[in-house]
């Protein structure tokens, strides 16, 4: 642009320094990112070297003590693909990722669309109290719900039997929500859906604020409703916005592991997801598998990554077409 | 006499070995330094307990400082692990029983078979457990004390009720039934996370989890004696309905144990250590509580599994000598009975026995001991894979009980041969 914009001054004598001179490294900016790009490199990129390096060798506590790990080529991954476990755990993964992601930027989006509709106080007031359920680090966030749902004093469980038998069964005094995978993962979910919303809701209300207001009078006049108006006005223009959320979401949603952790534990091993799966093979016991666990990770990074390019990649030729 | 010899030998064997490393000094040296590891959270009881221990070594090593670690039950098999990855050991370290063959495995203790050889305490040691210690003719723990399981009951109902504590599955099921109809509250807990109280009906049943064949474990989770116990197990939730479904995925202490001591629960398996955890929970009442052995199929006490813990010198222990006789002097005669009557507990000093009268029956109980498999794939079988708790939940979430079976044998037959 800047280039063809002022053809007048390129001068014969600096057609040679001026692509010379912008080919020139700066050095400076690099200085300033290389402190965090190694803190990065030692703490992220070493790791996951090791994990994929890892995946192909057999790693116990022998190894952990100095002697040399066992390449065993692709054993571990025949192991864990020949595992039903695995498949499960992948089906779990999987199915968890897309309702949780799902069930989170809807709610996230409509608490933002409220927000922006509230009075500044409410307004504040709201996104304080849901930003709370933001801030609660997921292990305690875990054990509230575990204790909710539990059957000794719990409090679900007394309200659920309270209720009319017609409406909602009975039995419910001694209900049992992590015996089995679907009911754990309702709680589950219902906790991670809480926990991650508000974040969601914070940013589409960050996003809201610098629409500018003629355009929603404008709708209005021509007569859009609420429904419209969003698919019609917000939803382009927050694109972006909604791109970043749904990735984040994504990556967040498929390798939750605390919260499975507390509610199911390591002893109900069908309600494993990947996470789990990983850390009970390679930390679960006395006879530590760290191959098998780095493996299992490796396939859930690989995955994770192919889901979010699609994704993205989605989104960017929808946006370029429009 | 002849392994007063062996043992003879053995040591002037190992006198001439130190000698020969250039260390004429028969004192054991005092490190700076003593780490030792103690699973649990610990607690003041225990903290006091163990610096009456700290005293008295002390008197030997005036200038060793005794650094006491408390590791919780759960992160046990990470810290190990970290142990082994960075060097930063213990030097005397509690471990649980069922992970000794595993740790030997992993070269991860110190051969201590000399110096258990010329201390007193080993003669009134338990032999079984110390059968645990050892591999390949050497020892490499020390057992210090042991858990088994009964079946907690409330005394006062069963006198109430007529009830006598039952000697036969048939008898404990109706037992539980009685109380459930009588009492309003669940008769037993089945809690299917809990592989130590469940092995006690297969073995109560003539069956066995498996078995040495040659030099290979066999897997007898398939045979009809396996069979009858985990139908029995599964069937007091599914068939006698007198055990709620709400245990099934959890383990003893994520419900039993807490319904059982504010008395909403008749009977349910834990062991002697669980006393002052009860007690903590529902003192009021504590003065109605009982224990029986879990009886067998047809008469008599079920084995019950040895759990609970030994003592070993880390392999990368500096000061593997002083770390020995900080062992030696913890579980005497003294601070075994100290620490059996603070913690519930029985030692594995066959002689020392319990002060407290409502856990004399555990005495009794463990008269009957049983190991688990001596395999070093025992802790993955148990602890990883946990193949007997996830059995005995497909079975009472209505899975066909012989295939689940067959499932789990295989199992058993792949990870004990590891």
């Amino acid at each position: 642009m800047l280039d063809t914009a002022s053809p007048s001054r390129s001068a014969p004598g600096r057609k040679t320094s001026g692509p010379a001179r912008r080919r020139r490294p700066r050095l400076g900016p690099y200085l300033l990112i290389l402190p965090t790009l190694v803190v990065i490199a030692l703490l992220m990129f070493w790791p996951m070297i090791q994990i994929g390096v890892m995946s192909f060798q057999k790693v116990g506590n022998r190894q952990l003590r100095g002697e040399p790990a066992e390449a065993v080529g692709t054993e571990n991954f025949r192991t864990i693909f020949d595992d039903p476990l695995f498949w499960q755990s992948l089906k779990h993964t999987l199915l968890f990722g897309v309702v949780a992601v799902t069930l989170t930027l809807v709610l996230g989006t409509l608490v933002g669309l409220l927000l922006n509709r509230l009075g500044r106080r409410m307004s504040s007031f709201v996104a304080g109290g849901v930003m709370v359920a933001w801030a609660t680090p997921p292990i305690t966030a875990a054990i509230i719900f575990y204790w909710l749902f539990g059957n000794t004093g719990g409090a679900v469980n007394w309200f659920l039997d309270l209720l009319p038998d017609a409406l909602v069964g009975d039995g419910w005094a001694d209900y049992n929500w992590f015996a089995s995978p679907l009911p754990t993962y309702t709680v589950l979910t219902i906790c991670v859906v809480w926990q991650s919303f508000p974040f969601i809701a914070v940013s589409v209300l960050a996003g809201l604020r610098s629409v500018p207001g003629e355009l929603y009078e404008a709708a209005r006049v021509d007569g859009a409703g609420a429904w419209r108006t969003f698919w019609q006005i917000t939803f382009p223009l927050l694109r972006p916005i909604f791109l970043v959320l749904t990735v984040l979401s994504i990556i967040w949603d498929f390798k939750v592991f605390t919260q499975l952790f507390i509610m199911a534990g390591l002893a109900n091993r069908d309600a494993f997801n990947l996470s789990l799966y990983a850390y009970s093979e390679a930390f679960g016991g006395i006879n530590p598998k760290l191959g098998m666990g780095s493996a299992i990770a490796l396939v859930l990074t690989l995955l994770l990554l192919v889901v979010t390019a699609a994704y993205v990649r989605i989104m960017v030729r929808q946006g370029e077409t429009k | 006499m002849r392994f007063l010899q062996v043992a003879a030998i053995a040591a002037a064997l190992a006198t001439a070995a130190t000698a020969c490393g250039g260390e004429s000094t028969p004192e054991a040296e005092s490190p700076a330094k003593l780490n030792v590891w103690m699973m649990g959270e610990g607690t003041p009881e225990q903290t006091k307990f163990l610096d009456g221990v700290e005293a008295e070594f002390r008197k030997k090593h005036p200038n060793t400082d005794v650094v006491i670690k408390y590791v919780p039950w759960p992160q046990v098999a990470s810290t190990f692990q970290r142990a082994a990855a960075g060097g930063a050991g213990p030097d005397v370290t509690e471990l649980g029983n069922t992970d000794v063959q595993s740790h030997i495995e992993q070269g991860n203790l110190a051969d201590i078979t000399e110096k258990m050889n010329g201390w007193a305490g080993v003669k009134t040691l338990s032999k079984t457990a110390l059968t645990n210690d050892q591999s390949g003719g050497k020892t490499y723990a020390m057992p210090w004390y042991g858990g088994v399981r009964g079946i907690w009951y409330r005394t006062d109902w069963f006198q109430e009720l007529g009830i006598q504590p039952p000697k036969t599955w048939a008898e404990l099921s109706a037992a539980a039934k009685k109380i459930q109809d009588e009492k309003d509250v669940p008769g037993i807990s089945a809690p299917s996370d809990q592989t130590n109280g469940i092995v006690s009906f297969i073995w109560g049943a003539g069956g066995e989890v498996a078995v040495k064949e040659g030099d290979k474990w066999t897997g007898k989770l398939d045979q009809p004696q396996a069979r009858t116990a985990i139908d029995f197990y599964a069937g007091l939730v599914t068939r006698d309905k007198v055990a709620p479904a709400k245990y099934i995925g959890k383990n003893e202490l994520q419900g039993p144990q807490q319904d059982f001591a504010v008395g909403k629960l008749g009977m349910y398996i834990d062991g002697s250590w669980a006393f002052k955890e009860l007690k903590k929970t529902g003192a009021a009442n504590a003065t109605k509580w009982g224990v029986f052995p879990i009886p067998s199929q047809n008469g008599g006490n079920a084995p019950v599994l040895a759990g609970g813990s030994d003592l070993a010198v880390w392999n990368d222990s500096k000061a593997k000598d002083a770390a020995f006789e900080y062992m030696a002097i913890l579980n005497d005669k003294k601070n075994a009975q100290a620490w059996a009557d603070y913690s519930g507990f029985s030692s594995m000093h066959t002689d020392v026995k319990f002060s407290d009268p409502v856990l004399a029956p555990f005495t009794q109980i463990a008269a009957n001991l049983k190991m688990a498999p001596l395999s070093s794939g025992w802790a993955e079988f148990e602890g990883t894979k946990k193949v007997i708790p996830t059995l005995v939940k497909n079975v009472m979430q209505g899975k066909a009980l012989d295939e689940e079976l067959k499932k789990a044998n295989d199992e058993a037959n792949k990870l004990l041969n590891p």
